[in-house]
């Protein structure tokens, strides 16, 4: 088992907390954990391409980056709209 | 090197496991918008520079670094935003804002003393 394996699987964990405020928390701090649940998911594509060496993949945390941010916004938008 | 790897790599999920579990601990939801950003910047930077110490000049070494820019660019961007759209939603009753018009920020420490001092009316 690699360290980037042993990375990828304790990053894992650090998703529990976002995981919890999104399912327990005010509508304010869900949205904090659903953009911090996007920031982490990147780091784990990241480093899940280099653990099972298919450099490829690094595609996905790209795309992930990216759709995190706008969804981020659009959210947030809505939000401010009284959602 | 492959020690340096292995250090960069913990240190990363480290600081993104510390992220997570103090944003779980923050009061209100400004407090914990403030967590987002060590995870985006300094696990980001970590975990490229191990990818780039493994791989080497490689099209996902710097697919890595592109990562790293978006996270570090964009989330202070969002951060901003959902801060925004926070205050503007509890100034609903009292203020909706025009086209342009900035938001009124939180009194800070040194304006909420001053009122504290000044005699009353």
């Amino acid at each position: 088992m690699t360290a980037w394996m042993i990375g990828s699987t304790a990053l894992l964990i650090a998703l529990i907390p976002c995981g919890w405020i999104a399912l327990t928390a005010s509508t304010e701090k869900r949205l904090v954990g659903l953009e911090m649940t996007g920031i982490l998911c990147t780091l784990e594509l990241m480093l899940l391409t280099i653990a099972f060496n298919r450099t490829p993949f690094m595609d996905l945390a790209v795309a992930l980056g990216l759709l995190s941010f706008g969804a981020g916004m659009v959210f947030a938008h809505f939000l401010a709209q009284n959602l | 090197m492959m020690l340096a790897i292995d250090i960069l790599l913990y240190a990363a999920v480290v600081v993104a496991l510390l992220s997570a579990w103090l944003m779980l601990r923050m009061r209100d939801e400004y407090q914990m918008m403030h967590f987002m950003s060590p995870p985006a910047s300094v696990s980001a930077i970590l975990i490229t520079a191990a990818i780039f110490l493994q791989q080497g000049l490689k099209s996902e070494s710097f697919k890595a670094l592109f990562i790293t820019l978006v996270l570090l660019m964009m989330n202070t961007v969002v951060t901003h935003a959902t801060a925004r759209a926070f205050r503007i939603r509890e100034q609903r009753d009292v203020w909706q804002p025009a086209a342009g018009e900035e938001v009124p920020v939180l009194p800070t420490d040194e304006v909420l003393m001053r009122r504290a001092a000044e005699p009353a009316r």
